[in-house]
């Protein structure tokens, strides 16, 4: 096996994520509940430690590989993984220093992320071609918003999970230290909120784009099918929310299902179509 | 009337209607009608100005009216713009003048009232680069705008650079190839000079063939193009037509003649001379008026947007500490 210069980097930094994911799993576990590192919180420092030097580490992969093939992580799924690995888990480390009340929802997040982390090990790191089109500067404005926009929703998810988990006896032993679950359903869909802002901004920053490389803003190819249809879940979510009472658990699943259609068209709906953003036209 | 329009159970009624269009659209299918998703945007459109009107959580609020407002007009700008629209193609060979006369594939809204007429530019010579395994780079196409003063501008357009003129955008297209120009010289009447434009290169590399009937005669001639332009697979190279050489393959009935540029043959009833390999680049022809229009509503509308949820998200902290220190002291 030929291994590139990334790929140590990359396996560190999964290595990182790893060890902050079983931390996080320890802490709720009702087990540790009488170790002074769960009583003093001292586990969270670790996990949010460990999650900054997974950030790290990643961040001398993508490094690493953009020396190696002369341009960014754009295009090939494994680039794509490996950056998307990275922005998830700056942001999460955000949300998880500023926001105390999420913290124990990372056995979940961290999880979701491990996807991404056993799919990129599976995929080889050949080098990529840069399309013309991908010259562009709106580009990093479209990429740039779209990552903050999935950590939105992926932090969603988190608490979207833990109001799901908390209608079994053992979600509710886990998550014993977070907030009601009204306080968590208020929390989540400010972030669904924020995220809404930042979907529509990678809409824009991907219509100027989109008319600057191939000629028209919006011509419903499958990914900005895609695209648009997890912008209008999203709206729908928000708006069930306004219309009707909805149960706590109903409403982390609505999360979850903007989730999981947001995932589909990042990680599925380019290597599935022959879309002209896989930029080989 | 206008109060039941604005209920929120008929905008998710709208777009739910309008996620099943858009499901419906999913990959541009050319069978399905443009409908589904006109309706639900309509129906949508009605719900979002009777909400506008009517309902004080939104017109109160100056950030989600502000956000609502440019919702309603994007819906409206992006109907404009599908009405005045126009789409088509132009294949224009090294030092050919742009004329609309030529444009294929003219796709065009009822309401277009461009100035095609004032579009003057000039073709010029263009490259493309190629990394190893013939994958497409950067394109390089030159052409010259007529200064007021009578004198020519150069332009490198290509790829996400498209050379704008009186809001009409011309994009380079992988479409591009090569022409040998022609002369017909009739037994009588005055010769014909033109171009036989090639199938798109590199992609018909193998398939540089087309054929043409000299007027008056009912004799087709079938052209066949050798180029040799240093094209190899495993390589970089750089599509450049100064760099380029044919022989030019010529069949009419039972005669088949191979030509260099500046060579004549005798055909039937007229003579045939191969004058120069010339190139062509297409292009893809876009022109809508509300482009700019759209990008600052919607800019607007999600400013508007930020402008709400930062006012609603300040007013109460983001998690209620007591609520979490009751929960953590219980535990």
């Amino acid at each position: 096996m030929n291994v590139v210069a990334e790929q140590p980097w990359l396996w560190a930094g999964l290595g990182a994520y790893l060890v902050a994911t079983l931390i996080a799993m320890w802490g709720v576990s009702p087990r540790s509940e009488n170790s002074p590192l769960v009583r003093n919180k001292t586990h969270e420092k670790l996990v949010l430690g460990f999650i900054v030097l997974g950030v790290l580490l990643l961040s001398a992969a993508i490094i690493a590989r953009w020396v190696r093939i002369g341009h960014g992580p754009w295009i090939s799924l494994f680039e794509l993984l490996m950056s998307q690995m990275w922005s998830l888990g700056l942001i999460f480390a955000l949300l998880y220093w500023r926001l105390p009340g999420l913290r124990p929802s990372a056995v979940i997040v961290l999880p979701v992320m491990w996807i991404l982390g056993s799919w990129v090990l599976t995929l080889e790191p050949d080098i990529s071609h840069f399309p013309a089109t991908y010259y562009n500067v709106w580009k990093w404005a479209h990429v740039g918003v779209g990552k903050v926009f999935l950590a939105l929703l992926l932090a969603g998810v988190g608490l979207g999970g833990v109001m799901i988990l908390r209608t079994t006896e053992r979600g509710r032993v886990w998550f014993r230290a977070m907030p009601s679950d009204a306080t968590i359903d208020k929390l989540a869909w400010r972030l669904m909120m924020l995220a809404l802002v930042f979907d529509s901004l990678m809409l824009i920053a991907g219509a100027v784009w989109a008319q600057d490389a191939w000629g028209r803003y919006w011509q419903w190819d499958s990914l900005e099918t895609s695209a648009f249809l997890t912008w209008i879940f999203l709206a729908i979510g928000l708006h069930v929310r306004l219309t009707y009472k909805v149960k706590p658990w109903v409403s982390g699943a609505i999360i979850i299902g903007v989730f999981i259609m947001a995932f589909s068209t990042y990680f599925g709906t380019p290597y599935l179509s022959p879309s002209a953003h896989k930029g080989v036209i | 009337m206008l109060r039941r329009l604005a209920s929120l159970k008929f905008t998710l009624v709208g777009m739910i209607l309008l996620a099943g269009g858009a499901m419906l659209s999913y990959g541009n299918p050319v069978d399905v009608s443009v409908w589904v998703l006109v309706v639900p945007l309509a129906l949508l459109a009605l719900n979002l100005f009777a909400a506008i009107v009517t309902n004080p959580r939104i017109n109160r609020q100056p950030g989600l009216l502000v956000f609502h407002v440019c919702l309603l007009a994007t819906v409206l700008l992006a109907g404009v713009g599908r009405l005045t629209h126009l789409d088509g193609h132009i294949e224009l060979a090294e030092n050919q003048a742009f004329n609309k006369d030529e444009l294929l594939d003219v796709q065009k809204g009822p309401w277009h009232r461009g100035n095609l007429d004032k579009v003057h530019f000039i073709q010029g010579r263009y490259t493309v680069d190629y990394a190893p395994g013939l994958k497409r780079g950067l394109t390089h196409s030159q052409v010259f705008v007529p200064r007021p003063d009578g004198t020519l501008e150069e332009r490198d357009v290509g790829d996400d650079r498209p050379l704008i003129l009186q809001r009409y955008r011309f994009y380079t297209t992988f479409n591009k190839g090569f022409a040998p120009i022609l002369t017909w010289i009739p037994a009588q009447g005055a010769p014909i000079t033109g171009r036989i434009n090639m199938p798109s290169y590199p992609l018909f590399e193998y398939k540089q063939d087309n054929r043409w009937t000299p007027p008056g005669t009912g004799e087709v001639i079938k052209f066949w193009l050798q180029l040799k332009t240093g094209l190899n697979l495993d390589e970089a190279w750089v599509l450049d037509g100064r760099n380029a050489s044919a022989t030019l393959v010529v069949t009419a009935g039972d005669k088949r003649v191979e030509m260099q540029p500046g060579e004549e043959v005798q055909l039937g009833p007229g003579r045939l001379r191969f004058e120069s390999l010339t190139t062509w680049m297409g292009y893809r022809v876009f022109y809508d008026p509300t482009l700019q229009w759209l990008f600052w509503v919607s800019i607007a509308g999600v400013l508007g947007l930020t402008h709400f949820f930062w006012t609603k998200l300040n007013l109460a902290p983001w998690v209620d500490e007591a609520d979490t220190a009751a929960r953590g002291s219980k535990a």
